[in-house]
C-alpha cells in the first residue's frame, strides 16, 4: 500500500482521464465502478504499490504524477485477466499499456523495458543476430535442416522506429 | 490450405529445435507452409507495446502487409507473435482512421496493409474437428500411458475479444489435441496461472508462480509425465526456473516441460533422436522410457 497522498482540488489534473480515454480502446476507463474484480484476479496484486482498481481511480481523480510514478504500471505481467473479468468491460491491460507510453514520454522507463527496442533497431529481431552470434545461429539451424533466415531490411525497421518516435531511445546505448 | 509461416525471433534464433518439431508435424499433416522473407520481430508485445503503441502497431502491420503481398493467411508458432499480430489486425480493423495513419507511415517504405490477412496459431488450427480426426488417424506412437498437464499461457487465449478462439478461463483446445493423440490431460488448480515471464520488474514474481505450479504438479496423486506449453517464453520459464528453485529450496521438482509441437511430433512418429528432447534443464527421461518400452 502507498502512503496517504493529500492534495488540494487545484492540484489534480482533471484532463488526465481524457488524455487516456481519447485513445481507441481506452474509452472504457470512464465506465469503472470500482468493484475491484480486476484487483482480486490480478496475477501481481500482492506486489504492486497501487492495485488495478486504484490505478483506475487515481486516473479518474487526476493523480497523474502518482500513477505515472507508480511501480504498478510496470509490474503488471499483462496476463489480461483484469480485462477479461471486468463487468463493465474496462480494458485495464490496454489502458495500462497507454499509461506506460505516457510514462515513457516523460522519460520514466525501467531498464528491463528499454533494451528491447535497442535490440530490434540493431537486429530487426528481439534476439541479437549479427557477427559471431549470427554465424552460430545459422550453423545450428543448418545442422537441424532448417531453412535459411532472410532477415528484414534494417533501413525499413529503423525508419518505422524513428518515424513513430522511439528513435532516440533505440539509439541510446546501455552506457547512459 | 497454404499459410505464410511467421516464426518470430525467439523460436528460430534461440530454440530452433522447437521450430524443427513444428515443421516435422506440419509435414506429416501436410500443411503447406511458405517462408516469409524479410519479416521482423512481431514485435514483442510486452515491451514494444509498453514503450510506444504506434511503433508496435506499425512494425506489426508491416509484417501483416508482407503476408498480404503473398496472398496468404499467417500461421504463428509463438503466443507472443500471435498476440501482437492478431491484436494489431483487430485494432486496425476497428479503427479506419488509425489504419490510415499507419498506412501513411508504411507508404514511405512501399508497404500497404488492407486488413485481408487473418492470423492463426497452430493450436487454433489443429484443434478443429477435422484436424483432430487427422491427428488420430496419423498417430503412430499413441500417448496412451501419459498424464499431461497443459499450460495455456495468457497471450494465447486472452483478451478473448481479440483472440476469439478459446474460452479465456476454461480453455480446451490444447487438451483436445493431446487427447486426440491418446494422452490423458489432468485437471489442476493452477492450470490457468500465468508463468510470470513478462513480469520483468520483480524476478520473485516469476519464481513464486513457477514454484506454485510445479509444486502442485509434483504433489498430485497421479504422476504427471510432462507440462505442455505452447509459448517459447512459458516453456523456457518453467524449464529453467524449476531447476533453480529445486536447487535453492531443496525441493524435488522434476517435471519436464515440452513444447506442444514436440509431443505432437513424438506421437506422429518422428524419430526421438531428431527431436533434441534432452535439450532442456529437466530431461524427460521417464517419459522417453514410457514411450519406448
Amino acid at each position: 500500500m502507498t502512503e496517504m497522498v493529500k492534495k488540494n482540488a487545484s492540484e489534480l489534473d482533471h484532463a488526465f482521464r481524457y488524455e487516456i480515454s481519447q485513445k481507441v480502446g481506452a474509452k472504457s476507463l470512464l465506465k469503472c465502478i470500482q468493484c475491484g474484480v480486476c484487483s482480486s484476479g490480478c496475477t501481481v496484486t500482492e506486489y504492486v504499490d497501487l492495485q488495478p482498481h486504484r490505478v483506475v481511480a487515481s486516473c479518474l481523480l487526476g493523480l497523474r504524477k502518482e500513477v505515472l510514478n507508480s511501480n504498478a504500471i510496470w509490474t503488471c505481467s499483462l496476463c489480461h485477466r483484469c480485462t477479461e473479468r471486468c463487468p463493465k468491460n474496462v480494458d485495464y491491460s490496454f489502458i495500462l499499456a497507454l499509461l506506460r507510453n505516457l510514462a515513457v514520454k516523460e522519460g520514466k522507463i525501467p531498464k528491463e523495458y528499454s533494451g528491447t527496442v535497442v535490440t530490434i533497431y540493431e537486429n530487426g529481431y528481439v534476439v541479437p543476430y549479427t557477427g559471431g552470434l549470427k554465424t552460430n545461429i545459422d550453423r545450428r539451424r543448418t545442422r537441424m535442416g532448417l531453412p535459411e533466415l532472410v532477415p528484414p531490411n534494417l533501413d525499413e525497421i529503423r525508419f518505422i522506429i524513428d518515424e513513430t518516435g522511439l528513435g532516440g531511445l533505440a539509439k541510446k546505448k546501455e552506457d547512459k | 490450405m497454404e499459410y505464410a509461416l511467421f516464426l518470430g525471433c525467439t523460436i528460430p534464433l534461440k530454440l530452433p529445435h522447437l521450430e524443427k518439431a513444428f515443421r516435422d508435424v506440419a509435414g506429416i499433416l501436410d500443411v503447406k507452409l511458405k517462408e516469409m522473407e524479410g519479416v521482423s520481430c512481431c514485435p514483442e508485445p510486452v515491451s514494444l507495446q509498453s514503450l510506444n503503441m504506434d511503433t508496435w502497431v506499425t512494425l506489426g502491420a508491416r509484417n501483416l502487409a508482407i503476408a498480404e503481398k503473398m496472398g496468404l493467411n499467417i500461421l504463428t508458432i509463438c503466443s507472443g507473435c500471435y498476440e501482437t499480430l492478431k491484436t494489431v489486425s483487430v485494432l486496425l480493423a476497428e479503427d479506419k482512421e488509425y489504419l490510415n495513419k499507419i498506412n501513411g507511415i508504411l507508404k514511405k517504405i512501399d508497404y500497404h496493409y488492407t486488413g485481408k490477412t487473418k492470423v492463426f496459431h497452430f493450436v487454433e488450427l489443429f484443434s478443429q474437428p477435422e484436424w483432430l480426426d487427422k491427428l488420430k488417424s496419423l498417430t503412430v506412437r499413441p500417448l496412451d500411458d501419459l498424464n499431461l498437464a497443459v499450460h495455456y499461457g495468457c497471450h494465447l487465449i486472452r483478451p478473448s475479444k481479440i483472440m476469439q478462439f478459446d474460452h479465456p478461463e476454461r480453455p480446451e483446445t490444447i487438451d483436445r489435441i493431446l487427447k486426440a493423440l491418446g494422452a490423458k490431460t489432468i485437471d489442476f488448480a493452477t492450470k490457468l496461472e500465468c508463468c510470470g515471464y513478462c513480469a520483468r520488474l520483480q524476478e520473485e514474481i516469476g519464481e513464486n508462480l513457477v514454484e506454485q505450479k510445479m509444486t502442485e504438479l509434483c504433489e498430485l496423486e497421479e504422476e504427471v509425465d510432462a507440462l505442455i506449453a505452447v509459448c517459447p517464453a512459458c516453456t523456457t520459464q518453467y524449464d529453467r526456473k524449476e531447476k533453480i528453485i529445486a536447487r535453492n529450496k531443496n525441493k524435488e521438482l522434476d517435471i519436464p516441460v515440452l513444447y506442444l509441437a514436440e509431443i505432437m511430433a513424438i506421437a506422429l512418429g518422428v524419430e526421438l533422436e531428431d527431436l533434441s528432447l534432452t535439450n532442456r534443464s529437466v530431461k524427460p527421461k521417464k517419459l522417453i522410457e514410457k514411450l519406448t518400452t
